[in-house]
């Protein structure tokens, strides 16, 4: 298992949640970007680099607030093990299944997170945040898969115009 | 060795959930110790450069928004430096023009210049009070230096000043310490001349020329200018003299008007 690549998602990670997601938020409505990452790897990778990782990111994510963190490496780690687990009985060839895997596990996270620490009222953040955001990361995801099969190229995009 | 790498790889699966099982229990029961352990790694290790990222793109729009708003203040102190500069610059001229005695039965009228006419050098110029304020044709305008002009025109709120730096403005004026008449006249090309003065008069540079009073516009006594140069020609009868006027008309503002006060 190469250690380098799954650092650098982990910089990744990090630098969206800190820098990046402001910045390319829309409407306060934030891509969830660690579990887009998360379950990429959990469709493409083995289930020890899904586990590990999982259980990374939910210590790297954790650490910004200490109390939530066994909340957080519970989830992400159970996210990245479940997605590991249904992507072995998907077919990984349809494009829908991708992402409805990846939109089910951002909204399971969100909503996770938003009982867990949210004071807001839960059905305004389902409509206000959860579901925009899944709507926003879904749309990230399914451009990183029509990309990684090929479905979108520069070859393709130049012979449109 | 081979025994335990056989069960290594049979239970790698095993394995994998075992150990995150007991890191995620150490992480929940521990509290105190691994808590803290793992959240300061993870922070100094992933989440300080990105903050201190942060904070220095922060602080450098903080700079920038800091450096704009300095900017407009210091526009805006500029703007009012210089306006307290030019108050400063008006307070002295009239402090100055307090100690001017104006002629005998005559009383000034402050008045300030609306706009200047040229041509080639001011010869007209509009101020800042007309028939309102009992401005009439032909009164006198002098500033601290001396005299200015005449008014040659009345407007409710505006007048027009003929300057005696226009050509068909001729002021009668006499040498302060002869007392010989001439007349002063502006010539575009030559200047400021006074002339019909006889040949013999007696005459140095640095003589003080006055108005004479004679023409019933002008009070006699106003400064005008000094003697510069003197033409003498012979045979002529008369000499020509260049003065060098006490009033720059290139920079005159505050104006006085001379209103004559009935006895």
């Amino acid at each position: 298992m190469k250690v380098i690549p799954y650092l650098l998602y982990l910089f990744l990670i990090t630098f969206h949640s800190i820098i990046l997601s402001d910045i390319i938020s829309i409407l306060g409505v934030r891509l969830n970007l660690l579990i887009l990452i998360i379950v990429i790897i959990g469709l493409f990778k083995s289930e020890t680099e899904a586990i590990w990782f999982g259980l990374s990111a939910g210590i790297i994510v954790g650490a910004a607030g200490p109390a939530l963190m066994p909340w957080e490496v519970l989830v992400i780690t159970i996210i990245a093990v479940a997605v590991k687990q249904v992507s072995s009985r998907i077919n990984l060839e349809s494009l829908a299944s991708k992402v409805v895997v990846l939109a089910s596990s951002v909204f399971l996270y969100d909503v996770i997170k938003s009982l867990i620490i949210s004071t807001e009222e839960f059905l305004f953040v389902l409509v206000r945040y959860i579901l925009p955001g899944t709507a926003y990361t879904v749309l990230i995801g399914l451009i990183f898969f029509l990309i990684k099969d090929g479905r979108i190229s520069r070859q393709k995009i130049k012979a449109l115009f | 060795m081979v025994w335990f790498s056989t069960i290594f790889h049979r239970n790698r699966r095993l394995l994998n959930f075992g150990c995150v099982i007991i890191i995620f229990l150490l992480i929940t029961i521990f509290q105190g110790s691994v808590r803290p352990f793992l959240g300061n790694m993870a922070l100094s290790i992933f989440h300080y450069p990105f903050s201190e990222l942060k904070n220095g793109i922060e602080s450098l729009k903080s700079v920038a928004e800091n450096n704009r708003n300095l900017k407009n203040t210091l526009t805006e102190a500029s703007l009012q430096l210089s306006f307290l500069v030019e108050a400063r610059r008006e307070n002295q001229r009239l402090r100055e023009f307090l100690g001017f005695e104006p002629p005998e039965n005559f009383r000034v009228v402050p008045v300030k210049i609306v706009s200047l006419g040229h041509n080639q050098y001011p010869i007209a110029a509009v101020i800042n009070k007309g028939t309102k304020d009992s401005i009439r044709i032909n009164q006198p305008v002098i500033n601290r230096f001396g005299l200015v002009g005449k008014i040659k025109e009345v407007m409710p709120e505006f007048s027009t000043v003929q300057l005696i730096t226009d050509p068909a403005n001729a002021v009668s004026a006499r040498i302060a310490e002869s007392r010989q008449f001439g007349i002063v006249r502006y010539n575009p090309e030559e200047g400021m001349i006074f002339d019909n003065l006889p040949a013999d008069a007696s005459i140095n540079k640095g003589d003080l020329i006055i108005s004479s009073g004679l023409g019933g516009i002008y009070p006699s006594g106003l400064s005008i200018g000094v003697v510069d140069s003197v033409l003498t020609v012979k045979g002529e009868i008369k000499k020509s003299i260049w003065l060098k006027s006490n009033v720059d008309f290139l920079e005159i503002e505050e104006l006085y008007v001379l209103e004559s006060v009935p006895q």
